[in-house]
């Protein structure tokens, strides 16, 4: 552990490398928020997965994203990553508005989500993995090969440096790798290419109660970092504990934003328990 | 070790061996006769060829069923095209272009419809037959006609060894290259392996099946103009059913269907090993209708050789 927050301690943050330091407000957070969803909703045919969503996150923030099975949680998460326009509203990133939703247009705005099934291509290996999407490129007679030395030493270190087990070879495939240890390495990979935001989507699942404390860990070392940090789970005792926020989603609507200390952890799991039902209405953070 | 053993297509590699030696003990003087050597060379080309378009679509997680019909159609549009004046070059350009839009419309129809890629294909298959049927297939051009430099760089030979398998060896060497040595390859493996993660990655994943479609048909319409320029006859059924012996070297070649694990070596020798067998058959007198039934054949104990044996022997070695 002491490894992996030194590691983080070292890696500057994107926002930090670009000097886009923004305003302080009381609390940590900048004012002009980072992410700005406003009115969105998203329709399957009939089924409306979200229904008029507005919520604002800021950076330098670790924010709980709270609720049921088919609260809404992931598919607000699909739009924000690029993977699905919204059906209306907006969506604004740094104050500019997303026009085209791609996840590729995503992850050079800085923006990596770590989700529990998908990342990782298991048939290939753990170095190509760690460049899927970004290969490094070398030139040879002008033509454009992979540069698999870069990826196999840029991958080893990453291996190294995230206390990842010493037998692993970068050249094997990644479905050698246990669950907590696939975890961690694509946090390793977010952090190690420097984005603003990370969204963490059930990262805990299926891991030991010692890898989980690892990747809590984790989270609270990204966002000391200064970069966003939005973390989905269904357990609101663990989030409450990490979370600068906690929003809470039910039915496709955003039902409580409130500050951790506004709320105890029992309170915010009686909403969800005996579900709110009705839109926020006077339960808003700010 | 480690790494042979890693290889998908080790179980081709042992076939062949195992085929090499089973001749050259079994019928030396017929196996290792010029003649042979040149028919197998040809028939592996073409076959080859049309099977390293498929490989790039299966390793997708696709299949291609058009590619017998678009042989066809684009070997017909070839020769007709050299009967009405056209020269061989252009008219290798126009048919190229034809296969080049087949290979972007069966892409459209699955990324922008949504269309399962076997039922799109199998349109084309059916699609693309009826209209050499409506055209008329039964053409030809003079052998006298093949004499130029363009019909003899595909289609003649140099040192014994048909032009045609040199082109497969180098465009076979320059596919594995793209397949594992850029990122277009790394993208493909990728999209054949988890299409969900590689697309949360950044892949450009319609762009990536796009082109694999493509490739698929231009490997389909050189592999007719390589076999017409060689015999320059066509007929109505010209391409029918290579389909399916295309998808059965790559998959005997040790490319999942699933997707994501593959060679071209192994898609090479996959169709090295039909020809081979298939050749050493009809010198051995058996009758060539036994033919279709061995590839049925082969296919199963080829799979099982590498399902069953080579993962034993990964368990053994790896881990």
């Amino acid at each position: 552990m002491d490894k992996i927050v030194s590691r983080l301690a070292a890696v500057p943050a994107k926002s930090m490398m670009t000097g886009m330091d923004g305003e302080i407000r009381e609390g940590g957070s900048p004012k002009t928020p980072l992410i700005s969803i406003r009115n969105v909703s998203l329709s399957y045919g009939n089924f409306r997965a979200l229904t008029d969503v507005s919520v604002d996150f800021y950076q330098g923030e670790l924010v709980g994203l709270v609720g049921d099975n088919g609260a809404g949680k992931t598919t607000l998460i699909r739009i924000i990553s690029g993977i699905i326009p919204p059906t209306s509203g907006e969506v604004y990133f740094d104050g500019e508005k997303i026009t085209k939703f791609h996840p590729k247009k995503a992850i050079d705005l800085g923006l990596e989500c770590i989700q529990q099934t998908i990342g990782l291509c298991d048939n290939l290996s753990v170095g190509r993995n760690y460049f899927l999407g970004r290969e490094p490129i070398r030139r040879i007679f002008g033509l454009p090969f992979l540069d698999k030395k870069k990826i196999k030493e840029a991958s080893a270190k990453v291996v190294h440096d995230f206390g990842l087990r010493d037998s692993v070879d970068v050249d094997d495939e990644i479905a050698l790798l246990s669950g907590g240890e696939k975890q961690t390495f694509k946090i390793a990979r977010a952090v190690t290419f420097r984005n603003r935001v990370i969204i963490m989507d059930e990262p805990t699942n299926h891991l030991s109660v010692r890898e989980r404390a690892h990747v809590n860990e984790l989270a609270l070392q990204l966002k000391q970092q200064g970069l966003l940090v939005i973390y989905i789970t269904h357990d609101i005792f663990q989030i409450h504990r990490i979370a600068d926020r906690i929003v809470i989603l039910e039915n496709g609507r955003k039902v409580t934003d409130v500050p951790r200390e506004a709320m105890s952890s029992e309170a915010l799991e009686g909403i969800i328990r005996d579900g709110a039902g009705t839109p926020l209405k006077g339960r808003s953070a700010s | 070790m480690r790494k042979l053993l890693k290889r998908p297509d080790l179980g081709i590699i042992i076939g062949c061996l195992f085929v090499f030696a089973l001749f050259s003990l079994w019928n030396p003087e017929q196996w290792f006769n010029w003649g042979t050597i040149r028919n197998i060379g040809e028939y592996t080309a073409i076959l080859g060829l049309l099977a390293i378009g498929q490989t790039f679509v299966i390793l997708i997680r696709e299949i291609d069923l058009s590619v017998g019909s678009v042989y066809g159609m684009v070997g017909i549009t070839f020769v007709g095209l050299e009967n009405n004046n056209v020269s061989d070059v252009l008219a290798f350009v126009l048919a190229m272009l034809l296969a080049l839009l087949i290979g972007l419309a069966n892409a459209a129809l699955v990324t922008r419809g949504k269309l399962s890629s076997m039922i799109v294909t199998l349109g084309g298959l059916f699609f693309y037959r009826g209209v050499i049927y409506v055209h008329g297939g039964v053409t030809g051009v003079p052998q006298a006609a093949r004499q130029n430099w363009f019909a003899q760089l595909l289609g003649g030979h140099w040192l014994q060894i048909e032009n045609g398998f040199g082109v497969l060896l180098i465009l076979g060497s320059l596919c594995a290259v793209i397949l594992h040595d850029t990122r277009f390859g790394n993208h493909l493996l990728a999209l054949g392996g988890d299409p969900a993660s590689a697309e949360s990655q950044g892949v450009p994943v319609n762009k990536v099946r796009t082109i694999a479609f493509c490739l698929c048909s231009l490997f389909a319409g050189l592999s007719a103009i390589v076999t017409l320029t060689h015999d320059p006859e066509t007929n109505v059924s010209l391409g029918t059913g290579m389909e399916l012996e295309a998808i059965a070297a790559v998959v005997v070649g040790g490319t999942l269907l699933t997707g994501g694990r593959g060679t071209m070596l192994g898609t090479i020798l996959g169709a090295f090993f039909f020809t081979a067998v298939r050749s050493e058959m009809v010198a051995l007198g058996a009758p060539p209708s036994w033919y279709v039934s061995f590839v049925g054949i082969a296919l199963l104990i080829v799979v099982t050789i590498n399902t069953l044996l080579v993962k034993r022997l990964r368990n053994q070695w790896i881990r």
